[in-house]
């Protein structure tokens, strides 16, 4: 019915990503996701696709992890490659009952779709690579606003208590007999459920924050991670942001 | 569906998104510091948060395909002002952890949705002192229903919108198909909303007239 949410289930991993620091890693990756997803031409989109399996290659996650998490994509990309070769007019490749594909309908969708997949598939070397947690704190190391940071954090930590607790509701109900489907009566009960859900939320966030000020919570974050920069990660940071920079000097150096 | 992918949206639309999702978010962040209580309001916000974010990995059958959860309307309603850093923190993390969505559209997707859910919880808020203090429940719910569908049928316009606004050429059949492919979900969104709002004002009335 919902699931954990796994990113960093192979967080603990030994690869050239997984070493490096995690807020040079975010900014370089971001800045590299910006690069390509505005890429204005087809060839450099695939040299930026190129790239990006590169850098997922380097970062040495399992195949059928990081396919799981690509796919997703593909779902709101399909209808670019699908409706636009016919939409956008240009150059027939062929037509039948009055349908014209045209040659820049299908690139403009192709397009969008090699960027989509790229950026999708960077994001998990950039995130997949370190515990959430501790990309949480290499955000807040980041200069993040603090009230933000904290509620990442609390968000985070939350959503796992209250996957676990909609799934014991969840099953409570199918055992009294309850079946899924588009009718008025299940989607009356699934707010019944849902709303449960909140009541229990808004009264467990006040028990949390209660034994948060027990313990001294002050409203700024403590955390015992130190970050430190090395070598490795200058020369990675600047290789990534330099493969970002050389998408765009490439086209006027002339070379493609 | 409505978390627009990277790679789709021009500049302009992704910069003005972003534009808008940071002053949105540095407003709430002065709103409630001015309020004073900071360190009460964020481990209660976070994990209301949590739980909305729980309901939208929910799936949904409808007919052949599902659809999951928006319930932007009712985040309005329950969050207020608070609505828009909890639905920024619901994108950044959609993008992060399940890659639904972009992570340089978390600014426009963030607006898409925030928008919508400022207004219908403006508009339940106006509209609401009768119903909440004599608790008629059919009411109650039909005002739920209503301003839930509207938060979605916004957000499937805002979301329109920018992929019209990146290219009118040829983005706008697209754009057609996403809003008709919505119609279900507008539906399934109202009605849900109006359910919870019945059973949040017999359960927990504070939860939706207080904020």
């Amino acid at each position: 019915m919902v699931n954990y949410p796994e990113i960093d289930r192979y967080s603990a991993l030994d690869s050239p990503m997984h070493r490096f620091d995690p807020r040079a890693k975010i900014i370089a990756f971001l800045i590299l996701i910006f690069a390509v997803v505005l890429l204005p031409d087809l060839k450099l989109a695939f040299i930026g696709f190129i790239g990006a399996v590169l850098f997922l290659i380097a970062s040495k996650l399992p195949l059928r992890f990081a396919l799981q998490h690509i796919k997703w994509v593909f779902l709101f990309v399909v209808p670019f490659i699908v409706i636009m070769p016919f939409t956008v007019d240009g150059t027939e490749i062929f037509s039948f009952y009055g349908l014209t594909m045209t040659y820049e309908g299908l690139e403009y969708g192709i397009l969008v779709a090699v960027r989509a997949i790229s950026a999708v598939i960077l994001v998990l070397p950039m995130i997949a690579t370190t515990r959430f947690d501790i990309t949480i704190k290499a955000l807040d190391r980041l200069k993040m606003p603090n009230m933000l940071v904290q509620m990442f954090m609390f968000t985070y930590r939350y959503i796992f208590v209250f996957v676990v607790e909609f799934q014991r509701t969840w099953r409570a109900m199918v055992a009294r007999g309850f079946k899924l489907k588009t009718s008025l009566y299940a989607l009356k009960t699934i707010g019944k459920a849902l709303g449960m859900l909140f009541v229990r939320s808004y009264e467990r966030g006040d028990r949390v924050y209660q034994a948060l000020r027990s313990r001294g919570y002050t409203g700024s974050p403590r955390t015992l991670v130190e970050f430190q920069m090395h070598a490795s990660d200058y020369i990675w940071a600047i290789l990534i942001i330099g493969f970002a920079v050389s998408l765009y000097v490439i086209p006027f150096a002339g070379v493609s | 569906m409505v978390h627009i992918s990277d790679g789709i949206l021009s500049l302009p639309v992704l910069a003005a998104g972003w534009a808008i999702t940071i002053a949105l978010l540095a407003v709430a962040l002065w709103w409630s510091k001015k309020k004073g209580n900071l360190e009460e309001e964020i481990p209660k916000l976070s994990v209301m948060t949590a739980a909305f974010f729980v309901a939208s990995l929910i799936h949904i059958p409808v007919g052949p395909t599902s659809a999951h959860f928006i319930l932007n309307g009712l985040v309005g309603v329950i969050l207020g002002i608070f609505a828009f850093p909890a639905i920024f923190i619901g994108v950044v993390l959609q993008a992060v952890l399940f890659q639904h969505g972009g992570i340089t559209t978390i600014g426009i997707n963030t607006v898409n949705m925030g928008i919508p859910a400022l207004i219908a919880g403006g508009i339940f808020k106006a509209g609401c002192g009768g119903i909440l203090s004599n608790r008629n429940e059919i009411s109650a719910g039909i005002f739920g229903a209503l301003v839930g569908g509207l938060a979605v049928v916004l957000t499937v316009i805002f979301t329109a919108v920018a992929l019209i606004a990146t290219s009118k050429e040829a983005f706008f059949e697209i754009a057609i198909a996403l809003t008709i492919a919505h119609i279900p979900i507008i539906v399934i969104e109202a009605i849900v909303t109006g359910s919870i709002v019945v059973f949040l004002l017999k359960v927990k009335p504070e939860l939706i007239g207080s904020i």
